[in-house]
């Protein structure tokens, strides 16, 4: 299925319950996404197998979502709310699979924007914060132009990061999505040489300037001068537009960041078989994500903790080492990053190849004598509050004002210039209309004694490249989810912010949400509240609410009953095999897990929790022969009380079939035990055939 | 609180299977407690006829409503003009609320979905006990807080009577004998000796004596304006 709206209108699609969850505490993940992507929607959608759906979730806040599937953080994962049942949700490689379902979609889907503002904007730069404004700014409908000084765009995803850690063709993908909008760009074109800003501020009612942070720092040590000592970025655009960097046998890569663990990893990759790193911190200390060093000392990488560099020792030109010295501490007491170090403490760390990798700054040298002006310590003066430079309509996003940061944080900043941009171009007040930075309210850990009841479920484990394949080439070492096990994946999530909410107007506080909760959610007083923390999203509770009072966020309780006749399909008069409507279980299987016979229409639901008495009627009377509910087997259920609760709703249909004078056995709760595709297959198939032993109903015979 | 059970599909049929614009009306209080005749229940029943009406080869057309009360206008006010163009109401409210309604619908008769069955309490999750019979006239300060009239078969005044079999009732073993219960209730209470005196026979006047009951708070009736005026103008006597 894809969104309806695919190439008929521009009206974006939104998930189910997008509106409801703006006014109530974000996800746990979502609140940590700096573009606050709703995890807990997408995910939802790939777990019932829309991955189109999914796509669309993805990328309405995140033009960069293919490279983010690749290289982001993922701060979601670390707010993941099953870090403290046994680990985080897979997001990243879920978020990876859903965009990989999309290609046929997204290239479908690219469609120009008309230009109805009649002005122009102009971004200098086209990494993600760039691209984020320019996709904005386009849908906002302006004319919008990108330079860019490389021969292609992306910035430092294109110039930068490393290939095995992110393929071109992801990257690309995000940027034809970007530019078919109408954009025009003009790679290869420097501020300041080949156009002055002041020309491009004359042009355009505003411009961009989102530029990063594209120079290397050096280390003030001697020796440093000279061959055989390299600075990051240099080196990564070297490998990155194939012009192959000079490497000795004995590579020394000086830092404890992110770089230079692309610096490190990508060296070994260009066939250096001896590749070390020096840095100041402890492992502990170290600033490089926790996977990037594991996945670095996999690959045969040292890493040399608190050392200094003192001094490049050179026999003539040629690099023997870095001298190092000991250091003492990182931080001072106040926590501020002051290397302290015991100068008479030093050692040898032999390389005929040093790599500086100890941070990076904004070549701003275009902004000299214009009118942005730039303090005494190189610092761009801004504006947080406008995202406006002091020259009025010129404007900065991204690391050049933030800092280093990561690349969805930078997409969060595209958005936010974009948006004082387009109130600037519109003669409106910026001050105060802007998102505020600070952190979303979020939904908070779960209590201790709900997690005593959650099952257990490990994450689905990616598959890498083993190490010595992977140092041979700088393909991507990730092998990405197949749809069995991305739809495993999925369905571990606990659905934070997706669960109940009650309409007080409806509720008459009977408190049978609150007796039959096996989370403790539900608290009545004058209404029932469903506690966010508590609710695990199993919707166990809907279905038994006599008002109809409770809702769930993230899905419709009335989708199958009003949908039941499209979803089983007419009824043939003639038909020789009973017409059997099945609820299935995808919870093990996947949605598409599955094979039934042909007469048997699967209706895949999460879980059988959100099956109504209702809905199992409304299936009767659409004119099924049977209904079968199929949980997914004994004892594999991913919440808690379900098959008593779902038993007792067949049961009372049973006797209600019976007070009409049809056959209870008509209705039937299943167990696919086994949790195999051919389990579900070979218990649809026996009940199919008792139905046909009972005989298939005539509209107007019982 | 009022409880009520569902009339059997067949019972319902009966009354509805001559009319083609069935509105299944459900009420969101009492009965939707006992889950007899709230908005869901009336959605249940609206499909369980629709069925009947398929078998039985009728076109007809049955949809569901659910208000918050059906014994006070001011709930079912909003959707009255929504109810009206059905031309049978079937009400899932107690009997209260197919009688209020009944006085509102002009023509649109209103029938009965549930029986109407007791007062009574949320024994545990999905189990009702009759505990008060509204007899108009409470003693249960005699009888350590337990009603006899509700809750003895017979409705003893001075029990229990020879039926009462190790703490349940001669008319069923899953029936509480109440009498046992208050001798043991007012043991515990320390009152047991005032069981000793003889109740004399019951005044059934404020039962079902007389007709309709009713009560009225004066403090809470609606008053005609021109009361107030008086007020405001010094309470000058016209």
């Amino acid at each position: 299925m894809t969104p309806q709206n695919k190439g008929t209108t521009t009206e974006p699609y939104r998930p189910y319950g997008a509106d409801i969850k703006e006014t109530r505490p974000y996800s746990p993940c979502r609140a940590a996404c700096p573009a606050h992507t709703d995890v807990q929607a997408y995910v939802g959608l790939i777990a019932q197998g829309k991955y189109t759906e999914a796509f669309e979730v993805i990328t309405a806040p995140n033009p960069i979502a293919s490279v983010c599937s690749m290289i982001c953080h993922h701060p979601c994962e670390q707010a993941c709310r099953r870090c403290g049942i046994d680990e985080p949700l897979s997001v990243r490689h879920l978020k990876r699979f859903a965009i990989e379902k999309s290609q046929e979609y997204r290239r479908a889907k690219r469609r120009l924007v008309q230009k109805t503002r009649g002005k122009s904007v102009g971004i200098i730069g086209s990494g993600p914060s760039g691209l984020t404004a320019a996709r904005d700014l386009a849908d906002f409908g302006y004319s919008v132009t990108i330079y860019e000084r490389h021969p292609v765009l992306g910035g430092m995803l294109a110039s930068a990061i490393p290939p095995y850690r992110l393929p071109r063709n992801m990257l690309k993908e995000d940027i034809d999505d970007v530019i078919s909008r109408g954009i025009e760009v003009k790679t290869g074109c420097e501020i300041g040489r080949d156009v002055k800003l002041e020309d491009l501020a004359k042009k355009h009612d505003a411009v961009l300037i989102a530029i990063g942070l594209s120079q290397s720092r050096s280390i003030p040590i001697p020796g440093v001068e000279g061959p055989g000592v390299l600075l990051a970025i240099p080196f990564l655009e070297d490998v990155a537009f194939d012009r192959k960097p000079s490497l000795g046998k004995k590579v020394l890569v000086i830092g404890g960041g992110n770089v230079a663990m692309d610096v490190a990893r990508t060296a070994r990759r260009l066939g250096v078989k001896d590749v070390s790193m020096v840095c100041l911190e402890s492992a502990e200390e170290m600033p490089a994500w926790k996977w990037e060093v594991d996945e670095a000392v996999e690959e045969g990488i040292a890493i040399n903790h608190r050392w200094g560099p003192k001094a490049v020792r050179r026999e003539g030109e040629k690099v023997l080492g870095l001298e190092v010295k000991k250091v003492k501490s990182v931080f001072d007491a106040s926590g501020r990053f002051n290397p302290a170090y015991d100068e008479s403490n030093t050692t040898l760390l032999e390389a005929d190849t040093i790599i500086i990798t100890i941070g990076q700054m904004s070549n701003i040298s275009f902004m000299k004598d214009s009118a942005v002006k730039v303090d005494e310590r190189g610092r761009v003066q801004w504006n947080p509050e406008t995202q406006m430079s002091s020259a009025p309509g010129i404007f900065l996003s991204g690391e050049v004002v933030t800092g280093p940061g990561s690349a969805i944080a930078a997409v969060a900043n595209g958005h936010r210039a974009a948006l004082a941009m387009h109130l600037h171009c519109q003669g409106e007040t910026i001050e105060g209309r802007l998102p505020a930075a600070q952190e979303k309210e979020k939904i908070e850990q779960m209590p201790a004694e709900v997690v005593e009841k959650v099952a257990r479920e490990s994450r689905v484990k990616i598959k890498h490249l083993a190490p010595e394949v992977r140092c041979d080439t700088m393909v991507h070492f990730e092998i990405g989810y197949d749809e069995t096990e991305a739809l495993k994946e999925a369905g571990r999530c606990r659905g934070c912010g997706g669960g109940a909410v009650v309409n007080p107007n409806k509720c008459m506080a009977c408190l049978t949400c609150q007796r039959i909760c096996p989370y403790g959610a539900p608290v009545v007083t004058s209404v029932s509240e469903i506690r966010p923390e508590y609710c695990q999203a199993c919707g166990l509770c809907a279905p038994e609410c006599p008002g109809q009072a409770i809702s769930m966020v993230s899905y419709d309780v009335r989708e199958f009953r009003d949908r039941m006749p499209s979803l089983i399909g007419a009824v043939d008069p003639g038909r020789k095999e009973p017409h059997i409507a099945a609820f299935i279980c995808t919870h093990h299987v996947g949605v598409f897990g599955f094979k039934v016979p042909s007469n048997v229409h699967a209706i895949p639901v999460h879980c059988t929790s959100r099956i109504d008495v209702l809905d199992i009627l409304k299936a009767v009377e659409c004119g099924a022969d049977g209904v079968a509910i199929v949980r997914c087997g004994e004892g594999t259920c991913k919440y808690r009380g379900i098959m008593h609760r779902v038993s007792a709703r067949a049961k009372r249909v049973q006797e209600l079939m019976s007070a009409l004078g049809m056959g209870p056995e008509r209705i039937e709760v299943l167990s696919a035990t086994g949790g195999d595709s051919a389990s579900y297959e070979a218990v649809c198939a026996a009940f199919s055939a008792r139905v046909k032993e009972m005989g298939l109903r005539k509209a107007s015979i019982r | 609180m009022i409880m009520g059970s569902q009339k059997p599909i067949d019972e319902i049929w009966a009354m509805v299977k001559d009319f083609n614009r069935v509105l299944v009306f459900g009420c969101n209080t009492c009965v939707a407690v006992c889950h007899a005749g709230g908005e869901k229940e009336a959605e249940t029943i609206a499909s369980l006829v629709r069925m009947r009406a398929q078998q039985e080869g009728r076109t007809m057309e049955v949809k569901h409503l659910g208000v918050m009360r059906h014994c006070e206008p001011e709930y079912f006010e909003p959707v009255m003009d929504e109810v009206k163009k059905y031309d049978l109401i079937l009400s899932t409210a107690c009997g209260v609320g197919v009688n209020f309604l009944s006085d509102r619908t002009g023509t649109i008769p209103v029938f009965p979905g549930i029986n109407t069955s007791f007062f009574g309490s949320v024994e545990a999750p999905g189990f009702f006990k009759e505990l008060c019979a509204g007899c108009g006239n409470c003693i249960v300060h005699l009888t350590g807080g337990l009603c006899p009239i509700a809750r003895c078969s017979k409705t003893l005044m001075n029990g229990p009577c020879g039926g009462t079999n190790k703490g349940k009732c001669e008319v069923s073993n899953e029936i509480d004998c109440i009498w046992y219960l208050i001798v043991e209730r007012m043991k515990k209470l320390g009152t047991l000796e005032k069981l000793s005196e003889i109740q004399p026979p019951r005044n059934w006047a404020t039962s079902r004596d007389g007709g309709p009951r009713r009560i009225s708070l004066e403090h809470l009736r609606e008053y005609e304006e021109k009361e107030e005026k008086a007020q405001a103008t010094g309470g000058k006597k016209q």
